[in-house]
């Protein structure tokens, strides 16, 4: 059985336009959430599922689970 | 500000100091015909927000450290020295223009103020001072291109959820797939964004004209450029490259991006393939009879707007206007148009930042213009673009619908 992620703050990216899913998601987990906290970012986007963990590599954050589904779910834990 | 930061300003300066970049900075009369030219200034009509207000910010401070009348005599050459606020008001200048060039288009001497300005992001770069926005989704995209192999099945199998869409929107199935990725041997191609919009009406489209093609694994949109790093602008549009040729194509068709397509298109010198616009693509396929159009299915009175990159900068006018020609009974061009058009206001990566009254406000003549024609549905064929019309549309109050190109399309083939 997975263990239950205990979720922080939850973000709705539906059907927002190019580039905002990673601008809102970035400002949120810099400016919001504390270290160790986790964010749900709703989206619709196909593309989130190269770009996120794109940026999540880049900015030292981590995806820990994703829901895949008409509107996908990224459990994303913030590192530092 | 330290010695070794102004060294290394004015060594990202003098990186970029070409002969038409000296010639834009040495050259300027003044006139004042540029202020006219700008969608900022039009709308909030104040002097940094001038082409020629942007060019000087950047020019004290050129002849502050490369022109000998700045440099000893700085009062009488009007120089500056680098500073915090000097950088601050280089940051306003390279953020508040869009590197529409209309104002090229009306100066005298064709001073590209959109040029002038890639100078001084780069200078924002070096002083750390660019848009954080910016960085990450560059750093983002290099990222990408260098670890595509990790995000590739995550991406492929989202993919593959939208064929059902693309099936009830074209009618019929494939065995081998509606939307093919990784197909070698393919004629085109495709790159577009994000959004499942981007993918599935052109997938549409493609399909109806009974197209070979691939739809890639990048997005087609270049941070690199709207942050105004040259190197992270290649490595991104390099990754396009990389792959057209790994898959043996002969075209590389660009989504309703206008930066992606001036980029892939006239920035890259030559290439084994040709690089075409969706939009060029969609007019091609209607005159050569691959696909069929509901003629005059849309009679509610229609605009388009001409992205600025992939109109004034990229030469892309005529096949738009065949396209809506076919579809809508009543076409009301904005004036002016074409390559006068007036940018809406959100290129240049101004949509990715924190600046929605800005650009609101800097959206004023645009909304003017859409205003005058009485159109309801208004057209055009860059995500940015549609974008800010949104946020135009919003912030005015307007009782306008705005659509993509291809959306248009696609939901109005003879099937």
């Amino acid at each position: 059985m997975s263990e239950e992620i205990k979720v922080d703050a939850t973000m709705d990216l539906k059907g927002l336009k190019c580039p905002l899913p990673i601008v809102r998601v970035s400002k949120k987990v810099k400016d919001e959430m504390q270290v160790g906290q986790v964010l749900v970012a709703e989206t619709t986007d196909p593309g989130a599922h190269a770009d996120f963990p794109a940026w999540a590599k880049t900015s030292g954050n981590e995806i820990v689970k994703v829901e895949k589904g008409d509107v996908s779910k990224f459990y994303i834990k913030k590192l530092k | 500000m330290n010695r070794e930061k102004i060294g290394t300003i004015t060594d990202l300066m003098k990186s970029r100091l070409t002969k038409p970049m000296q010639y834009y900075l040495d050259l300027c009369t003044r006139c004042g015909l540029c202020y006219d030219s700008c969608h900022v200034y039009y709308g909030i009509p104040k002097r940094e927000y001038t082409p020629v207000g942007r060019a000087e910010t950047l020019r004290r401070i050129f002849r502050k450290y490369f022109r000998p009348s700045g440099r000893f005599f700085p009062y009488w050459g009007e120089a500056r020295e680098l500073d915090d606020r000097a950088m601050e008001e280089v940051r306003e200048a390279a953020f508040s223009c869009t590197g529409c060039r209309r104002c090229m288009v009306n100066c005298p001497f064709g001073i590209d103020t959109g040029y002038l300005m890639t100078m001084a992001k780069l200078m924002l770069i070096g002083n750390e001072t660019a848009p954080e926005e910016l960085v990450i989704l560059a750093d983002s995209a290099v990222e990408k291109g260098k670890s595509i192999g990790e995000f590739k099945e995550g991406f492929k199998s989202v993919v593959g959820d939208l064929e059902k869409i693309v099936q009830e929107k074209l009618g019929r199935s494939s065995p081998d797939g509606l939307i093919p990725m990784d197909n070698g041997g393919a004629s085109v191609l495709y790159a577009g964004l994000a959004g499942a919009h981007s993918i599935v009406n052109p997938a549409v489209i493609f399909n109806a004209a009974g197209e070979s093609w691939s739809l890639s694994f990048f997005e087609a949109v270049n941070f690199g450029a709207f942050l105004g790093d040259p190197e992270k602008m290649q490595f991104i549009a390099n990754r396009i490259v990389k792959e057209a040729i790994q898959l043996g194509v002969k075209e590389l068709v660009i989504t309703e991006c206008g930066t992606a397509y001036r980029i892939q298109r006239h920035m890259l010198g030559t290439l084994p393939f040709k690089v075409s616009s969706i939009v060029e693509v969609i007019d091609r396929y209607l005159r050569e009879g691959r696909i069929k159009v509901k003629a005059g299915a849309i009679s509610e009175p229609v605009t388009y707007h001409d992205p600025c990159q992939l109109g004034r900068n990229g030469g892309v006018f005529e096949e738009p206007r065949r396209i809506i020609g076919e579809l809508c009974t009543d076409f009301r061009e904005m004036t002016p148009n074409r390559e006068h058009n007036w940018c809406c206001g959100g290129g240049g990566g101004l949509v990715a930042l924190d600046n929605e009254k800005f650009r609101v406000q800097s959206g004023l003549v645009k909304r003017d213009q859409i205003s005058a024609t009485g159109a309801k549905l208004v057209v055009t064929a860059c995500e940015n673009c549609v974008s800010q019309l949104d946020t135009i549309k919003s912030g005015y109050g307007m009782d306008v619908e705005v659509k993509y190109l291809t959306e248009l399309v696609a939901d109005n083939l003879l099937l």
